[in-house]
């Protein structure tokens, strides 16, 4: 569904995402694993177009190209990016970040579908409807802006380590929710450094390393790869998991 | 009833101030345009509803209905014809700030003279509504209920535009996050021309308001547009409850002290209340320092 090829980003002289190519599907979990600096966050903000990227990178959605398209409208083609620290409107309500998820044209049909739907998924949220997002907990706000991508109606979901800084229990609420979303349909490009977590819930991945993709496979295969336990589940080669 | 006089004046121009810094503070605040000709605009539109009403026997209403979107339409055109260079030139960097200082400040030199050329430094006016009303035992102008009317429906208005509507939303988002308005599919250059329109709007009605109760001249917007942005300042940029508060506040401060002390201080007052505030809050009675 999306397919991506040939994405490059450059910062100065530093290339920091070098000719990646990978395939999210519909209604599946991709995980996409990586040290730090390995250019996790550039990938997904060149493919919302909030960085510049090198010519002849191609982002195509159910055949649609959409490199060539400025950030604001990727969201309404169909790509929801939760980016690294969140990005909503912390002055605003919850309800206002909501209704502005359905600002492109394609939440709007379903909007108050997609609303209630929301509030389904992360029943906190029901309760803190008129309060300023600024005022909520990271937790809270990470589900603020899961929800208003999630009111856009997009075919995929690019989410950006959002189980930072959240409790294990409110990792694990948030990893369901995420599991619920892909079961509805949409697909999921998940950045995280939680890898034990994402794996878990992940149909495939790949894996970072100095803006390259040097591995990928399904989330099982990767789970069990030695060097990946060594480097991502902090297990020792050879030692039982 | 002196009580009702200095209510009714304080309100009035108070009302007036807060209108057009209410104006001000979308264009700098959303479109980070720091728009110095503002004052010029004002009185152009003060001239316009001159000319409509004595010369096309306009009634000053109907003008004030053709002001708004007139408003609208003429800065809309400035920001994408003017601006947008400086916009795209900046990349949203500080430049702007500095570049779209000069540029007004240029515009404000070429509306001037032209109003200048065309009516010379006079004061004009014209009567509209200028008997007295009785209110409560004070004697007011019925010109100035009209004009308290409207700037009151008008600033109501913009409130529910920007607080009810989806639009409206998206233009506070642009004035509280922009970096973050495009995950929404948000165009900031498109809601940035909105905005500089719609503070178009305000300061042109407000400039057929003024002109409807006090006289004015082609060299006066400078002063206006000082106390707009003082106003601005002093409510915190950006803010429109803000705009309201400060703008009431100068109103009644320049009126109390017209009234009781010396017409010739209300300067000096205005500078006084704007570094009181600022020296208690340095961001402006509701801004916050940083975000
Ligand atoms: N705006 C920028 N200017 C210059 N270099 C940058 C910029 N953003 C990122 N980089 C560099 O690009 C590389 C990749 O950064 P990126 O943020 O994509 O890594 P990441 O995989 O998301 O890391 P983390 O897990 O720490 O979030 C890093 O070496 C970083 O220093
Ligand atoms: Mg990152």
């Amino acid at each position: 569904m999306l397919e991506i090829a040939g994405l490059s980003v450059r910062y100065g002289k530093h290339l920091a995402l070098d000719d990646v190519a990978l395939k999210v599907g519909r209604g599946e979990i991709v995980v996409m694993l990586g040290a730090n600096g390995a250019g996790k966050s550039s990938l997904l903000k060149a493919v919302g177009g909030m960085v510049k990227r090198e010519p002849g990178a191609s982002i195509r959605l159910a055949g649609t190209e959409l490199a060539g398209l400025p950030a604001h409208r990727i969201v309404g083609a169909g790509l929801a990016l939760v980016p690294e620290g969140r990005g909503v409107f912390g002055e605003l309500t919850v309800r206002e970040n909501l209704a502005l998820g359905a600002f492109p044209h394609r939440g709007r049909a379903a909007e108050a579908d997609n609303f209630e739907r929301v509030q389904n998924l992360f029943p906190r949220l029901r309760e803190r409807l008129d309060q300023a997002v600024r005022t909520m907990s990271g937790g809270e706000q990470q589900m603020v802006a899961v929800g208003r991508a999630l009111m856009s109606a997009p075919a995929i979901l690019l989410l950006d380590e959002p189980s930072l800084g959240l409790s294990p229990l409110m990792c694990k609420e948030l990893f369901q929710a995420l599991a619920r979303i892909r079961d509805d349909g949409t697909g999921v490009l998940l950045v995280e450094q939680n890898a034990r977590q994402s794996l878990a819930i992940g149909d495939r991945g790949y894996l970072l390393e100095g803006g390259r993709v040097v591995g990928s496979g399904s989330a099982a295969a990767l789970g069990a790869d030695p060097a990946v336990r060594a480097a991502y589940l902090g297990v020792a080669h050879g030692e039982a998991a | 009833m002196l009580i009702v006089d200095v209510l009714l004046a304080g309100f009035t121009l108070g009302g007036m101030y807060a209108l057009i810094a209410m104006g001000l503070t979308l264009q700098y605040g959303v479109a980070r345009i720091m728009n110095l000709s503002y004052g010029e605009v004002l009185v152009m539109s003060a001239f316009g509803t001159w000319f409509a009403v004595t010369r096309l026997d306009w009634n000053p209403v109907a003008v004030l209905l053709a002001s708004l979107p007139l408003g609208y339409l003429a800065s809309w055109l400035i920001y994408r014809v003017l601006m947008m260079p400086l916009v795209r030139r900046s990349g949203a960097g500080p430049a702007l700030e500095v570049d779209s200082i000069l540029a007004t400040f240029g515009l404000l030199f070429l509306l001037q003279g032209v109003l200048l050329l065309a009516f010379g430094g006079n004061y004009y006016s014209y009567s509209y509504l200028s008997q007295p009303v009785d209110i409560l035992g004070s004697q007011v102008a019925a010109n100035r209920l009209v004009v308290l009317g409207f700037a009151a429906a008008i600033g109501l208005g913009l409130y529910l535009l920007l607080t009810r509507s989806r639009l409206g939303t998206a233009v506070r988002a642009v004035a509280v996050a922009p970096r973050f308005a495009p995950l929404v599919g948000i165009d900031v250059w498109r809601l940035s021309a909105i905005a500089f329109g719609i503070g178009g709007a305000l300061v042109a009605g407000g400039g057929t308001l003024l002109s409807m109760f006090l006289p004015f001249s082609a060299t006066m917007g400078v002063v206006f547009a000082m106390k707009a942005l003082v106003v601005v300042i002093m409510g915190g940029v950006g803010n429109l409850l803000g705009c309201l508060v400060a703008g009431l506040m100068l109103g009644f401060a320049e009126t109390l002290v017209a009234r009781f002390v010396d017409p010739g201080l209300t300067l000096a007052v205005n500078f006084a209340l704007f570094l009181l505030v600022l020296l208690l809050r340095p961001a402006g009675l509701f801004g916050r320092v940083a975000r």
